[in-house]
């Protein structure tokens, strides 16, 4: 059974230590939340919801469209990043940032921080 | 289907309680709803031609082929086929996804069963009928409009599901939270 309390721990460490992240939380494929640390306003069970949606389809897109597994789900506006990324079969996390955020760091910081809920997730 | 027909059936048959007796009185009046049939078709019909949209949906289809599997299904409400079994239940569940097929949404489907309860309520009334039987017929109808309503319904969640690889438990979230 998924530690929370870990799981929130790991996100905590995530947002406060990676410059430019503003947000983030790891909810279940079926779009539940099991953790989040996200900027005010922002609706946990929508959020959720919409992650697990957007990732699904984008990995059903990538299948369709023959691009092989799906790495990440990058979603580019005019104030910043939203990513999505797998955490094994059992989670997925959303990353928010700012669009000051230096992209290869984010990447590098997303994969690290997957691997470990990967983990806490077992 | 996340729900079976048959198990769609066993569920309606209880919240409508539709009882042996209902049984009964349908069966004991089935050459009735034969002989009633066709004149049921042709007011159907009638109905519906009335309806721009639902004329245009027939018009794309063969009126008499339309009417006797109208005819076909008056019919078995009164027999149930398999005394309201597995083969009604798989039959009712195609019917729907026909409707389904050819466009008929539940904005038309709904008022088009009224007409037929009406209808066959006030045939009764003329003919002398068992008040019993506009019941079980009232609950027979409605057991298999919801088959019709419940075939939208999953044919939607299907879809969305093939499309999108999202979890049935994902698809109902999305809707709950969308709702506002």
């Amino acid at each position: 059974m998924a530690n929370l309390a870990a799981l929130q721990s790991i996100l905590q460490g995530f947002v406060s230590s990676t410059p430019d992240v503003q947000g983030a939380a790891v909810v279940t494929p079926d779009g539940l939340p099991l953790a989040s640390l996200l900027p005010p306003g922002m609706d946990e069970e929508r959020t959720s919801a919409m992650s697990a949606a957007m990732l699904s389809l984008g990995e059903r897109i990538g299948r369709e469209f023959a691009r092989g597994n799906v790495e990440r789900i990058f979603v580019q506006g005019e104030k910043g990043y939203g990513v999505l990324t797998s955490c094994g079969s059992e989670a997925v996390l959303l990353t928010l940032a700012s669009h000051e955020v230096k992209q290869g760091l984010l990447f590098l910081e997303i994969k690290r921080v997957s691997e470990k809920l990967a983990s806490a997730l077992v | 289907m996340a729900i079976s027909p048959e198990a769609l059936l066993t569920a309606l048959i209880a919240r409508t309680n539709f009882s042996p007796a209902d049984r009964e009185v349908l069966k004991a009046n089935q050459d009735w709803g034969a002989q009633l049939a066709p004149t049921m078709s042709d007011h159907f019909y009638a109905y519906l031609d009335r309806d721009p949209e639902m004329a245009a949906v027939i018009a794309k289809h063969n009126r008499q082929r339309l009417g006797e599997t109208f005819i076909a299904w008056f019919k078995e409400m009164f027999t149930g086929m398999d005394d309201w079994g597995s083969q009604y239940a798989q039959r009712r569940w195609k019917i729907g996804i026909v409707h389904v097929r050819i466009g008929i949404g539940p904005q038309h489907v709904v008022p088009a069963m009224a007409t037929v309860v009406l209808e066959v309520g006030q045939q009764i009334r003329e003919q002398g009928k068992p008040e019993d039987l506009r019941t079980a017929l009232a609950k027979v109808c409605m057991m298999d409009l919801s088959f019709i309503e419940q075939a939208y319904l999953e044919s939607a969640y299907r879809a969305v599901q093939q499309e999108t690889g999202m979890s049935e438990a994902l698809f109902k979230r999305l809707i709950a939270t969308g709702i506002s």
